[in-house]
C-alpha cells in the first residue's frame, strides 16, 4: 500500500502546516491496527488526544460544585427579604393612618347629619289654634273673591280699534 | 429557575451554569493536569476556576467566548500554583492516565503504556507555553487564533512554540 500521502502530511504536520481536519486524518491513520512499521514509532503519539479525552472528572465534583453555588445564591436571596422586611413597618404605619383617617372622615360625616335633623325638629307650626287658622281661610276666601270680580269687569270693555289707534 | 442556574440573557441567548460552565470542567482539568502534572491540585484548580467563574456571574454579558475566558482563567491559576511552589522532576505514576485497553494480550497493553508514558515524558519536559499549545491544539483541537485568545499570545507566538514543540517532540521520538 502507498503511504506516500501520509507520509507528506506527516512532514506538514511537524511543519505547522496541517489544518485540523488533516491533523484528524492523521489520528485516525494510526488509531488502525495496520501501521507500518517506518511508521509505528509515531503511533503512541498520535493516539495520545484519545488517551488524554479520558481524564476526566467524577459526578461528586459536579454536586460539591453545584452545592457550593447553591449556598451563595440562598444568601442573595436572604438580603433581599430582609431589604423588604425593612420597609414592611413603613407599610404597616401608612396602613394604620389612612384606616384613621377613613374612621374620621366618617365620623364627621355622622356628626354633620345629626346636627341637621335636630334644626328640622325644632320647626313648629305657626297656626296653633283652631280660630286662628279660621280666620286666615277667610281673609283667603275674601281676596280670591275680589280677584274673580275684577276678572269679570275687564272681560265686558270694548275692544280696542286698531285703527283708532293708528289714527292716533 | 435552578437554585445554581443564573440565566443571563446576552443578545438573546441564556447561559447557564449548570449547562454551559459546568460541563467544561473536563477540559479546565485536563489544562491544569498538563500544567501542573498533579491531579488533586488540578481538581483544587478546576474547582476554583469555576467559582470564580460563578462569581463574576454578573459579568458574563461582556464576555465573548465562555470556553477561551475559562481556560484563560484556569491556565493563570495553574500557573500562579507551579510559580508557588518548586518545580519537581515529574513521576511518571502522577501523570498516569487510564486508557481504554484495545491490546488482545497483556504484553501488548504493558508495551502501550509504557510507550504511552515515555510520549507523556517527552511532553511534560517541555516549557509551559509549548505542552500547553500542544495540549491545546492536539488534544482540545484549537485553532490558532484560540489559542492565541486563551493564552493571551499573538498568533505568530503560537505558531512559533507549537513548530518547537512538534520538533522537539519528533527528534525525541526518533531517538528512542
Amino acid at each position: 500500500m502507498n503511504y506516500q500521502y501520509i507520509e507528506q502530511l506527516l512532514e506538514r504536520y511537524w511543519d505547522c502546516q496541517t489544518t485540523l481536519e488533516e491533523e484528524q486524518i492523521l489520528r485516525s491513520f494510526f488509531k488502525q491496527e495496520d501501521v507500518p512499521n517506518h511508521l509505528m514509532q509515531y503511533a503512541p503519539f498520535f493516539a495520545l488526544e484519545a488517551a488524554e479525552k479520558c481524564e476526566k472528572l467524577g459526578e461528586d465534583f459536579d454536586k460539591r460544585i453545584l452545592a457550593m453555588t447553591e449556598t451563595e445564591n440562598k444568601t442573595v436571596e436572604a438580603k433581599q427579604v430582609k431589604l423588604t422586611t425593612r420597609l414592611a413597618p413603613f407599610f404597616k404605619a401608612a396602613a394604620v393612618v389612612a384606616v384613621l383617617l377613613t374612621i374620621s372622615n366618617i365620623a364627621e360625616r355622622a356628626l354633620q347629619n345629626n346636627s341637621a335633623s335636630s334644626t328640622m325638629v325644632g320647626v313648629t307650626d305657626t297656626y296653633t289654634k283652631k280660630e286662628d287658622i279660621t280666620a286666615k281661610i277667610k281673609i283667603i276666601d275674601h281676596t280670591q273673591s275680589e280677584a274673580m270680580a275684577k276678572a269679570d269687569s275687564l272681560k265686558q270693555a270694548p275692544a280696542i280699534n286698531k285703527e283708532d289707534m293708528m289714527l292716533e | 429557575m435552578c437554585g445554581s442556574s443564573v440565566l443571563i440573557n446576552r443578545e438573546m441567548k441564556e447561559i447557564s451554569f449548570k449547562n454551559d460552565v459546568l460541563p467544561l470542567k473536563d477540559k479546565l482539568f485536563r489544562l491544569a493536569l498538563r500544567i501542573t502534572s498533579n491531579r488533586e491540585e488540578a481538581e483544587d484548580i478546576v474547582q476554583d476556576t469555576l467559582i470564580k467563574l460563578w462569581n463574576q456571574r454578573d459579568e458574563w454579558s461582556a464576555i465573548q467566548n465562555m470556553e477561551t475566558y475559562s481556560m484563560t482563567v484556569c491556565r493563570n491559576l495553574s500557573l500562579d500554583t507551579i510559580n508557588k511552589r518548586e518545580r519537581q522532576n515529574i513521576s511518571l505514576d502522577e501523570t498516569a492516565h487510564d486508557q481504554p485497553d484495545i491490546s488482545r494480550t497483556q504484553d501488548e497493553a504493558l508495551i502501550r503504556q509504557q510507550q504511552m508514558d515515555s510520549i507523556q515524558a517527552i511532553i511534560q519536559q517541555l516549557p509551559e507555553k509549548q505542552r500547553t499549545i500542544i495540549l491545546l491544539r492536539d488534544i482540545e483541537e484549537k485553532s490558532y487564533q484560540e489559542i492565541a485568545d486563551i493564552m493571551g499570545i499573538n498568533l505568530s507566538d503560537v505558531k512559533v512554540n507549537l513548530f518547537r514543540a512538534r520538533q522537539t517532540v519528533k527528534t525525541k521520538i526518533n531517538k528512542s
